[in-house]
């Protein structure tokens, strides 16, 4: 039997090789669709990859509490995007944060809310500036490097500010004469203390573009903006074994303080992961649907061809079932040769694919990320196509009557 | 009985076989309760007008085809009823085709043409184009193993059919009109490639309209809607005036007598030395 098989897939092979126009063609349908899939597969594993690194360069003993959503389902997440509010309802409170630092074995505790706003400088003014409002613990949970400088202290937190690298040089054209000056944001006056070194990460678990920001108390921030969301709160506990304890201390505090309601989640490890917009999720998932009705007209254009081979060939069906060969040969020969047309697509596929993502990688600051899983899920895919829409060709021809075929001529 | 029967030495018993066409008005029968016994080593012909059922018999006999109704003896088993599947394995192993039309497939080297029906009785590749060269030497295509059906003459592909026919030893040999697409040189050559193998002690079953092959044969059955007309054993000797096509050349006997000896190098190069010239 497995000589047999080994016989057929060389038939299969061989008339893949005759027809190389036509099996190219074929191949690329497949090889679009995969292609697709596989960039978009790539991204998407790039982007948790990239959160997943910082979180184990920040260390272990992070936790997170997130507003979570009474919208779990896609209906409330679509609604959440195309509502304009989208994060005027957060339900966490600038309260909670004091509450979690009084939790045992939590050693810092900082919110993250963003605002935009408009800053007032000496000679520029910017529009939409993000402002990110957080505490003096934020620094100690996220080392972020300061070039010049320091980061807000519990003396000066209440009107100082820290700019990012690139906000300083579009506000101020320099970097290091910015600290000293003063910025107006709705009238209040704030002082540089600091700025940050050129960070040059968009993608990280906090959701902000720190080259970009302003960073200020959060306190400060509610006065001029009127209500602060908080987008979620970043946590250091003293050491990984205390993980799992403090979360159970954190939501049971939590519940406490807003009468029952749990409407947060509180993560650590791998559970940070996933990109805090669900914007990124579904696009991803809409993508990947056309990707795969793309790769399902590939399958298409796989059952066509292989329908003109069958019908091609009916004279050589009938030979070979004179000679000997029953139904299910016919049926293994023909469904063979769509398995290695749609295989050969896949592979092509997945290195159009990686090529196209290592292509957008230079364009974004996505890295193309590569996993067996990957590999794998494209061979099972292409595989299932392959029968699916081999299965009906490779019947038809097993099915030919012999003495009908002998008399077929081309 | 069954058992009986085959060690009587023979290889096929036809009982009340049936081929019936259409239904109601359009019935017609290709085969109408037909008996014919054929022992091992017979070279049987079987002539008779256009629509008489040889070729339906063929496909019977065959296992291409299957009866309305009656019974298939093939070594003493009823193989009438058997699955689609045990029909195949019996066609790759027992029985051996050849056509009018040769029925070559025009994509592959005569070489896998010949060893074709060595790939579904599940021989390794090396051992198929083994057998399927020593065949093709047989009929003298030893130097054309790798050229494409379309460059071969009718008669060579005919050999080659001949070849493919018999790669895998099989029990019976049918052969439809095998001479009806070539010339009266190529059917001399291919008639006596047949007799050689007849010789050998292989059954060969013949449709043919042309009676003057009728002189290789043991046994010749008319036949006449679907039933036999007449069935004469008749003895095949090369001392019977021989064909017509037999006198179009004197050196072509000289030709056709290699095929039974051992054919030194220098006369294969005659050969096809000889077949270029033409």
């Amino acid at each position: 039997m497995a000589m047999l098989l080994r016989t057929h897939f060389k038939l299969a092979r061989t008339s893949i090789k005759e027809n190389r126009t036509r099996s190219f063609l074929t191949c690329l349908g497949i090889a679009i669709g995969v292609a697709s899939i596989i960039l978009i597969l790539s991204l998407t594993g790039s982007i948790s990859n990239l959160v997943q690194s910082e979180i184990s360069d920040i260390g272990a003993d992070l936790m997170v509490v997130r507003p979570s959503s009474t919208k779990d389902s896609v209906t409330g997440i679509v609604e959440e995007l195309t509502s304009a509010n989208s994060f005027q309802k957060s339900s966490l409170a600038i309260t909670d944060t004091d509450a979690i630092k009084k939790v045992e074995n939590v050693t810092a505790a900082a919110p993250i809310a963003i605002a935009t706003n408009t800053v007032i400088t000496e000679k520029n003014s910017f529009d939409s500036v993000p402002i990110l409002g957080t505490n003096i613990d934020f620094i100690k949970i996220e080392p972020l490097p300061i070039k010049y400088g320091a980061f807000l202290t519990a003396e000066n937190e209440a009107n100082s500010v820290v700019l990012g690298h690139t906000l300083s040089l579009a506000l101020f054209n320099t970097i290091n004469s910015t600290v000293g000056k003063m910025v107006t944001i709705m009238g209040e006056k704030f002082m540089i203390v600091g700025i940050l070194d050129k960070i040059d990460k968009t993608i990280n678990f906090d959701n902000i573009d720190y080259d970009n920001a302003l960073i200020m108390n959060i306190n400060s921030l509610d006065k001029i903006s009127g209500s602060t969301q908080i987008q979620q709160i970043n946590i250091k506990v003293s050491n990984t074994d205390s993980l799992a304890p403090a979360k159970e201390a954190i939501t049971t505090a939590l519940t406490e303080q807003k009468h029952g309601d749990k409407n947060f989640s509180v993560a650590y490890g791998d559970e940070i992961t996933h990109p805090a917009s669900n914007l990124f999720t579904i696009v991803s998932g809409m993508l990947a649907i056309v990707a795969g009705i793309s790769l399902v007209v590939g399958g298409i254009g796989v059952m066509n061809i292989m329908l003109v081979s069958v019908a091609e060939r009916t004279h050589e069906i009938g030979i070979r079932k004179a000679v000997g060969a029953s139904a299910r040969n016919i049926l293994i020969q023909f469904l063979f040769e769509a398995l290695i047309l749609s295989i050969l697509g896949g592979v092509f596929g997945l290195l159009l694919g990686y090529v196209l993502a290592f292509l957008l990688s230079t364009i974004t600051p996505f890295t193309p990320y590569i996993s067996w899983q990957i590999v794998a899920i494209t061979f099972l895919t292409t595989l299932v196509i392959g029968i699916l829409f081999g299965i009906y060709p490779a019947l038809k021809a097993a099915n030919k009557d012999s003495i009908e075929s002998l008399k077929h001529y081309r | 009985m069954e058992q009986k029967v085959s060690e009587n030495n023979t290889l096929i018993e036809l009982k009340g076989l049936t081929k019936r066409y259409g239904y109601g008005d359009t019935e017609s029968f290709a085969l109408k309760d037909f008996d014919l016994t054929i022992k091992r080593g017979e070279f049987i012909m079987i002539m008779g007008p256009s629509g008489c059922g040889k070729t339906t018999l063929l496909d019977i006999i065959g296992l291409l085809d299957r009866a309305t109704r009656g019974e298939y003896y093939l070594n003493g088993e009823n193989v009438a009823s058997i699955s689609a599947r045990r029909q195949a394995r019996l066609r790759a192993k027992k029985i051996g085709f050849i056509f009018q039309n040769f029925n070559l497939i025009d994509d592959l080297p005569i070489i896998e043409n010949v060893s074709l029906p060595l790939i579904y009785t599940g021989y390794s590749k090396t051992a198929r184009l083994k057998k399927a060269s020593s065949a093709l030497k047989r009929f003298h295509l030893e130097e054309r193993e790798y050229y494409l059906p379309y460059q071969l003459s009718g008669g060579q592909q005919q050999r080659v059919a001949i070849a493919r026919a018999i790669v895998g030893d099989p029990e019976i040999i049918l052969a439809d009109e095998p001479t009806g697409n070539l010339d009266s040189r190529s059917s001399h050559i291919v008639m006596e490639e047949l007799k050689a193998i007849h010789e050998e002690g292989n059954t060969i079953i013949m449709v043919t309209h042309n009676p003057a092959l009728t002189v290789y044969a043991t046994r010749v059955i008319n036949m006449l809607d679907g039933q036999i007309d007449t069935d004469v054993k008749t003895v095949a000797d090369a001392n019977l005036p021989q064909p017509i096509s037999v006198k179009i050349k004197k050196k072509k006997d000289e030709f056709i007598s290699l095929g039974d000896e051992e054919t030194g190098k220098s006369k294969k190069r005659k050969k096809s030395h000889r077949r270029r010239k033409k």
